[in-house]
């Protein structure tokens, strides 16, 4: 069933976004019924005006969802399963002419042979211009000089087009004409092609470690593919085209001399060591010119022309060929679109960071699949599932060993026979260590129920010992003077700051990060209940006195009552901040936890898993919010009416 | 006509979208990342700007703090190459996807060490006692890679052991605390730290006996590659040149450490744990149909992701640049 769905992302998507896109119109016709029909009878700013309006929720989450679908080009792969496989095509045929257009001004403004010019009579100039100051050795000055006067001459010689000899130019039509015969090719009938076994037998678009297929999986896709080879082949004969008309090789022979001659004679120089190094630099400087002059690959201007003519017209071509596609593309596939590497298609842009809503749903199945064996979990640890614990290990936890230590006497040791038998005390031992069978129980465990357990303890801790301090800071003098610069002191301090004392003092075990996530909601509780219990109005506590309560009674039936809606408030804030902290606890010794798979999750930038992870605590947030709207509703019906 | 019209729009879109793209990208200048603190010879051929001479463009050097951000900037279009990225970035950017390409080895350095608590009484002679302790490992780095390489040799089964994600400084400090038994360790200071209080699994001879070690890759993008082929050669030939010119004389050191930002003796001690092939050395040992780029490439990826496949990160691997 998963499997299934599993591979049928797009069908499914394609399906949900059109009960999205359903349910947003119909929610918010209804919403906007609504409003149109109520008498306006309340006042601005009545609490009673928020109460219902589930259709706008409705509404909230199909925009949210379309949204999401949209970006992360859900959408597109939705409704054109094809197009990125195609568009990986079309990134093919792109890669395979850069090495054309590199040299054309096709997306730059100079042809390359112009910049190379260009560059290298500027950096020329200037060397001349060094070395006339250098006027330490004339003769080796005269002669660099000469030889810089050659490197430009090689280049006027390179640049007319009277030398281009009768091949080369043969070989640049052949070249223009065969990227106009290619550009014709895309108006032609592509029916007939067969598509590959191997094309279909790749996985859909984002179902495995290759996110786009690479072979095309459409007839126009089988066009852009063949074409891109044959574009590869001419590029390559691109590539090898030099010009070297046979004036411009007697000269670079003879510069490549005189520059020989120069190395050799620097050690005969009779300069100093400063001036000699500088001379070697200069000569060094002038070959390096002269190598990027000798490579052959300055044409003459004008002759590349029809090259880009017939490399526009193609590109034209390609675009025009596209039609719908490049439609889909800019529409659908928002961002910088596919891109090609060499072991496979992406997508960049938005997609990219944002993985689909369906992908995520994936993820987190196969997250959630407690058969480890069976790639479930994650790093040999369920989601969140349940396991057979031994009693004995749970008496063994709060047991401490060192009760047993206090009581024995002498440990057993092993016998000659090479046996051992325990003792009374090594059976006590056992008991402490919990090595015993008492059978066993069925106990949630997983990553999930790890993080759940930190919060709740450390929630546990923080209302136990929070509230009633907090509570007498609210009316006693001691409590609120002696306590009030310890806790103002370490409450605005950040979690995280805590974290590399937290690890020497606790250790790797759960009680640091528990411990770090306490601090967090103690504060946050202890404010709160002083805040609630000092707020309560004298009149009613006056009341209850003279109606004759003790303290204890006033405490109890007057200050607490008023107190709770600021507690349970402080409650609802401090789970909110702890599932906050998690990450950073987590962080500190990662075993377990959804804290530890993001963190891992972020080391490879696997996406999947961070949404993944951050949906994980989204929702256990929300769900703990749900329950304390509830519990508030519940217990304090009197709040914000008193 | 309505196909003519949806064309015109498309293609003005495109257009629009490309010469605001692209404009910008002819060859005039190379963008190259690289590491401060992390000393090498080609920093003299960077200062001498011996790499604007022999590309002949202006050559912008940016400084990275780790192979990430150097992947993220070449995915955005900033970095055409990346000089001295680690090896398990580089890997990670292709099992995402990113059309990087490694081109050549720029630094072997010894391989991240493990560290035992002293006064366990293990070191590699007695490694199985390790089964069932707790190792701090920061998991996914080339210290996570080294750990499985070493239990991999030692036949320890790793399995058995309770695996903690810590940072090297936290793992330090827990492995003084002595709540884990083991810790991986990279970076410096943490390492040395480390040091105080146990003793590497494996010593350094025993790593190059089994071959353990890691490298950091020169990497382009698969567009510089394709279109400015000379431009990576000249790139490739100057490292080369200033690699074997390298003396480690004290006028070389000095120069290398004012641009890596250290001082001498840090930079002495750092580069004296460096080996920087030369191209011939490169295509025979890493290179080559049975290189070690190839095959460190693909465990590595294997440490990342249990499911990855190694023949796809060979594809990018391409040393033909070198010659």
């Amino acid at each position: 069933m998963f499997e299934w769905l599993s591979d049928n992302r797009a069908l499914v998507a394609s399906i949900i976004i059109i009960l999205c896109l359903l349910s947003f119109l119909v929610t918010v016709l209804i919403g906007l019924r609504a409003n149109f029909i109520r008498p306006d009878k309340e006042v601005f700013g009545d609490p009673e005006r928020t109460k219902g309006g589930w259709y706008w929720a409705i509404c909230g989450i199909s925009a949210l969802l379309l949204i999401w679908f949209y970006f992360s080009w859900g959408v597109g792969r939705a409704y054109f399963p094809d197009a990125a496989n195609e568009m990986c095509q079309v990134a093919k045929i792109e890669e395979a002419i850069s090495p054309i257009t590199a040299s054309l001004p096709v997306n730059s403004r100079y042809y390359k042979s112009t910049s190379l010019v260009k560059r290298n009579i500027e950096q020329l100039d200037e060397l001349a211009r060094e070395i006339r100051l250098f006027d330490y050795a004339p003769d080796q000055q005269s002669q660099l000089l000469a030889v810089i006067k050659d490197i430009e001459n090689i280049l006027a010689s390179l640049s007319n087009p009277a030398f281009l000899k009768a091949e080369t130019q043969k070989e640049i039509d052949f070249i223009s004409n065969e990227l106009i015969f290619l550009a014709e090719k895309f108006d032609q009938e592509y029916l007939s092609f067969v598509i590959s076994s191997d094309a279909l037998l790749q996985d859909p678009w984002g179902t495995s470690d290759v996110e786009i297929p690479m072979l095309p999986q459409t007839k126009r896709g089988i066009m852009y593919d063949q074409m891109s080879l044959d574009v590869k082949s001419l590029s390559k004969r691109f590539l090898k085209l030099r010009h070297f008309p046979e004036i411009s090789k007697v000269l670079i022979e003879e510069t490549k001399e005189k520059l020989t001659d120069l190395k050799n004679g620097l050690d005969e120089t009779s300069l100093d060591e400063v001036n000699q190094i500088k001379l070697a630099g200069f000569i060094k400087y002038t070959d390096r010119i002269f190598k990027r002059v000798d490579d052959g690959n300055i044409f003459p201007p004008g002759v590349l022309e029809e090259v880009t003519a017939s490399s526009n017209y193609f590109l034209g071509q390609l675009d025009e060929s596209k039609g719908t596609l490049a439609l889909i593309d800019i529409f659908f596939l928002p961002g910088q679109g596919v891109v090609k590497s060499k072991t496979q298609c992406t997508e960049q842009g938005s997609a990219r960071w944002l993985p689909k809503p369906t992908d995520v749903v994936a993820k987190f199945v196969v997250l959630a699949n407690p058969n480890i064996e069976a790639g479930g979990g994650y790093k040999g640890f369920p989601l969140l599932w349940w396991e057979w614990v031994s009693i004995g290990n749970l008496v063994g936890f709060f047991v401490p060993d060192i009760f047993v230590d206090l009581l024995v006497e002498n440990y057993s040791e092993h016998l000659e026979s090479g046996t051992f038998e325990p003792n009374f005390y090594d059976k006590m031992l056992f008991f402490a260590q919990g090595e015993l069978n008492l059978g066993y129980i069925p106990f949630p465990n997983g990553h999930i129920w790890d993080s759940l357990v930190r919060v709740i303890v450390a929630m546990f801790f923080g209302i136990i010992l929070g509230v009633p301090l907090g509570i007498y800071m609210g009316i006693s003098k001691f409590f609120k003077s002696f306590f009030d610069p310890l806790i103002e002191l370490y409450r605005p301090v950040p979690p995280l700051a805590w974290a590399p004392l937290i690890l020497t003092i606790f250790g790797i075990q759960d009680d640091g990060k528990i411990f770090l996530l306490f601090m967090v909601a103690f504060a946050i509780m202890v404010i709160s209940a002083r805040t609630g219990a000092s707020g309560t109005q004298l009149s009613k506590i006056r009341a209850s006195h003279s109606l004759g309560a003790t303290n204890g009674q006033i405490l109890r039936y007057v200050i607490l009552p008023n107190a709770l809606p600021e507690i349970l408030t402080g409650v609802r804030i401090s789970i909110g901040v702890c599932w906050g902290t998690l990450v950073a606890a987590e962080m500190l010794a990662g075993t377990t936890g959804v804290g530890f798979i993001e963190n891992v999750a972020r080391t490879v930038s696997d996406y999947e898993l961070i949404w993944v992870t951050i949906l994980i605590m989204g929702l256990l947030g929300l769900f703990f919010d749900i329950v304390m709207r509830i519990l508030i509703a519940r217990l304090i019906p009197w709040r914000g009416k008193g | 006509m309505k196909n003519n019209f949806k064309n015109l729009i498309g293609s003005s879109l495109l257009a629009c979208a490309s010469a605001f793209g692209t404009i910008a990208n002819a060859a005039d200048s190379v963008n190259v990342a690289f590491f401060l603190e992390w000393a090498t010879p080609n920093q003299i051929a960077k200062v001498d700007k011996a790499y604007d001479e022999a590309m002949g463009v202006d050559v912008n050097w940016t400084d990275f703090s780790t192979g990430t951000g150097m992947t993220e900037a070449m995915l955005a279009g900033d970095i055409d190459i990346a000089y001295s990225q680690g090896l398990s970035p580089f890997v990670t950017a292709i099992q995402q996807g990113a059309p990087l390409k490694m081109v050549a080895v720029a630094v072997v350095y010894e391989a991240n060490d493990c560290f035992v608590r002293d006064g366990l009484g293990i070191d590699s002679s007695n490694a199985s006692e390790l089964e069932g302790k707790t190792v701090a490992v920061p998991l996914n780095t080339m210290a996570d890679y080294a750990f499985r390489m070493y239990m991999n040799e030692l036949n320890v089964d790793t399995s058995t052991m309770t695996i903690v994600d810590q940072a090297p400084a936290d793992g330090a400090v827990s492995l003084a605390d002595g709540s884990v038994d083991m810790a991986c360790i990279f970076g410096g200071a943490s390492a040395k730290a480390a040091g105080e209080v146990g003793s590497p699994i494996m010593s350094t001879q025993q790593k190059t006996d089994a071959g353990i070690g890691s490298f950091d890759v020169i990497s382009v993008t698969e567009k510089f590659a394709t279109e400015n082929p000379e431009l990576l050669r000249a790139f490739l030939e100057v490292t080369e040149e200033a690699n074997s010119n390298w003396t480690a004389s004290d006028s070389q050191i000095a120069k290398v450490a004012a641009d890596a930002g250290m001082d001498v003796s840090t930079t002495k001690n750092q580069m004296a744990g460096f080996i920087f092939p030369t191209a011939q050395e490169q295509m025979d040992g890493f290179f080559g149909p049975e290189g070690i780029a190839a095959s460190a490439a693909a465990a590595l990826g294997l440490v990342f992701s249990s499911d990855s496949d190694g023949s796809a990160i060979a594809k990018t691997i391409d040393g033909s640049f070198l010659n």
